[in-house]
């Protein structure tokens, strides 16, 4: 794009611009027309949406990976609770009673005691 | 050349239909967006919007094993097996899996619930585990589905039953802990919605996302210490077995504390088979549930209240003839013989009622039931020792007994002279043993409990802070009592106790209430005692019954104390004295 000096001068005293002012505009002389300026429009606003949906779909896809690690928590958890479950069980009176250690077990037929 | 539309022309028509048509949709349009507009967001919400309840975890309940929480009633994940019979594909494969995997768990005649196509939702099995899901889930059956579930387990089995109640199938706490802590375990739902996408996905887009996780219930740490519930269960079966009785309660508890040890009865149930359980009575827990006139347990309240008022002591003396007339009715001991003239601490040994009645008069004028021993012995029963009402301990379905009043046309002096021997009264083992154990810890009433504390969510116990008793009667009465029981116990069972501790306790045979009076042919036996080295560190009572059945205290109750006692001071670790 090149520009070119305009074709009027303007006197510095018919101008209220101060001293080292540029006293010289520059226009352009590519002209945009009302359909330039819409199809820009719709292309800023394409190019917007674009990064929106990229965003958005973005997000949705960290939706999914949390699902995912969610549901690894949660079958983790039902794991633990059921591995506490099983270890309650082994670990039960009932369960110690009926031990081959318990049954081998007999009672002191004297206990001393140590003062304190 | 100006372009115009002739009038009548075919462009103008088909200009006036564009025109019309697109008025239409104008309209349309507005009336579905502008007018309609909060309908369809409401439809559309409804389809995209999910709102799911994030259901709160039932908290655990646990025993103590010595300080260590041990539990006794979890949660564990459950799944129901369903078919969408429009769409299952092979019957025989399904049935074959199901049959391998969840054997006890199917409902009967999976085929014909496979073929009811007409129907979108069959339950071929429930309560199946994970690891039963996990392997039906491995055989990718088309049409079958899941639901995920919740039940308690008892790890314990039928550990404290009574005690522990059970939770329904609609996720209530019935009876014990469980019914009377229920809201404190529920705890309280989440709330999660959000939009989900076709596979219920929840998806952070939309400004209309809620997530409100669960408050899971409270977990709960009982006083109940599972070695002492374990060992006081085979005592009593053990117990009932040797006497033959059918019916039979112990309870052990901290005089120093109030926090109940141990609550065993016969019959009792398992929790997890709540269901099968034909008479619903073995559901409560006869230590707090059932009030029975206590018998002669109660005349070491009665002798607690003649020592306080200076009315009687130890070693006075009264002239036992082995009756004692009270206004019209002849009351006679259960013991006949130990005539003369005798102390209080000999009609304590022996269980004589004319001694307790005695003590009574002597509240009063000396040589009648009056008005004011009856006020004082009611004041001390139902004011001071707290029975015939509500100790408040947290087991669902407790009773308050009943003590009648002085003032009431039934608290007349025979009344009254049959309650200082435990008799014309209602109370529960529970509330005797309370106010036994407050006469063992030098007259501090504590009331009874079963809540230690709480386990929280990162596993740590919390114990509860133990209340300060209150002081209802005088140390020096409380402790002259209790010196009483030691020796009364000594004198007749102190041989079968291990030698160099604190022991002491009462027997108590009740008669039972029947058509009026009192059954010729059925009594109920019990006893309270206490252990320690130099205080109180447990009390026991045992009570046991049977319809048409006979018991005594002294024969059938006290050795079921004795087999627990011995083996408390061992599992307490208490040292002979001197």
């Amino acid at each position: 794009m090149s520009y070119q000096r305009t074709q009027y001068f303007n006197s510095r005293r018919s101008s209220s611009w101060s001293r080292n002012q540029n006293t010289v505009a520059f226009v352009s002389q590519v002209k945009l027309g009302p359909v330039a300026h819409t199809i820009m429009v719709a292309l800023l606003i394409t190019v917007l949406g674009l990064i929106y949906l990229t965003q958005a779909t973005r997000a949705t896809g960290y939706d999914y990976a949390a699902q995912k690690v969610d549901s690894q928590i949660a079958e983790l958890n039902t794991q633990k609770s059921d591995l506490d479950i099983e270890n309650a069980r082994l670990t039960a009176l009932e369960t110690i009673k009926s031990s081959a250690v318990a049954s081998t077990m007999t009672t002191p037929e004297h206990t001393s005691y140590v003062s304190q | 050349m100006k372009l115009e539309l002739q009038k009548g022309s075919r462009s103008r028509i088909l200009a006036a239909i564009v025109l019309i048509a697109m008025a239409v949709f104008v309209v349309r349009l507005f009336y579905l967006q502008i007018i309609q507009h909060s309908h369809y967001v409401e439809v559309a919400n409804s389809e995209q919007i999910k709102r799911l309840t994030i259901p709160a975890k039932r908290g655990v309940i646990y025993a103590l094993d010595g300080n260590t929480p041990v539990p006794l009633a979890m949660n564990q994940t459950i799944y129901t097996v369903f078919a969408d019979p429009q769409t299952v594909e092979n019957d025989d494969k399904i049935i074959d899996v199901l049959k391998r995997v969840a054997g006890g768990n199917l409902r009967p005649d999976l085929k014909t619930l496979l073929n009811k196509v007409d129907s979108r939702y069959q339950i071929l099995a429930t309560r199946i585990t994970r690891t039963q899901a996990d392997k039906i889930k491995a055989e990718n059956l088309a049409g079958i589905g899941f639901q995920e579930g919740s039940q308690r387990v008892y790890p314990e089995g039928g550990l404290a039953a009574q005690t522990l109640g059970f939770v329904d199938y609609s996720g209530i706490g019935r009876y014990g802990v469980e019914g009377a802590q229920n809201d404190k375990l529920t705890g309280t739902d989440g709330l999660l919605q959000s939009v989900t996408d076709i596979r219920d996905v929840p998806l952070t887009i939309g400004n209309k996302n809620i997530n409100q996780p669960a408050v899971n219930g409270k977990n709960i740490v009982l006083t109940i210490d599972s070695n002492v519930q374990s060992y006081a269960e085979q005592a009593l079966a053990e117990g009932l077995k040797r006497t033959g009785a059918t019916r039979g309660s112990v309870l052990v508890m901290n005089p120093q504390t109030g926090q109940v040890m141990a609550m065993a009865n016969l019959p009792s149930y398992k929790p997890a088979t709540f269901n099968t359980v034909s008479d619903p009575e073995v559901f409560n827990n006869p230590i707090v549930s059932e009030p029975y006139e206590p018998g002669s347990v109660i005349k070491t309240l009665t002798m607690t209240a003649g020592i306080e008022k200076n009315a009687v002591s130890p070693t006075a003396t009264y002239v036992n003839t082995d009756h004692i007339r009270v206004e019209d009715s002849v009351i006679s001991n259960a013991t006949l013989g130990q005539t003369g003239t005798i102390t209080f601490q000999h009609a304590l040994n022996w269980s004589l009622n004319t001694g307790f009645v005695t003590v009574l008069e002597r509240l009063g004028d000396g040589s009648h039931v009056t008005r004011q021993a009856r006020d004082t012995l009611y004041s001390y029963f139902h004011d001071k020792f707290r029975l015939g009402q509500l100790t408040g301990i947290e087991v669902s379905g407790e009773s308050p007994g009943i003590i009648i009043p002085p003032t009431d046309v039934q608290g007349g002096a025979v009344r009254y002279a049959t309650m200082a021997f435990g008799q014309g009264m209602n109370t529960t083992m529970i509330q005797v043993a309370s106010a036994f154990s407050a006469i063992v810890s030098g007259g501090v009433y504590h009331s009874p409990t079963v809540l230690a504390g709480e386990v929280k969510p990162d596993g740590t116990y919390v114990p509860d802070k133990i209340e300060d008793g209150m002081q209802i009667v005088s140390k020096s009465a409380a402790d002259q009592v209790r010196e009483m029981t030691v020796k009364g116990r000594s004198d007749f069972f102190g041989y079968t106790d291990k030698q160099g501790y604190m022991i002491g306790g009462k027997t108590g045979t009740s008669q039972v209430p029947k058509d009026g009076g009192y059954s010729k042919t059925e009594s109920i036996g019990s006893y309270v005692g206490f252990g320690g080295d130099t205080t109180a560190k447990y009390v026991i009572m045992v009570q046991v019954s049977g319809k048409d059945r006979a018991l005594q205290g002294a024969r059938d109750a006290q050795p079921i104390f004795t087999d627990i006692s011995n083996w408390m001071i061992d599992y307490l670790k208490l040292q002979p004295r001197g």
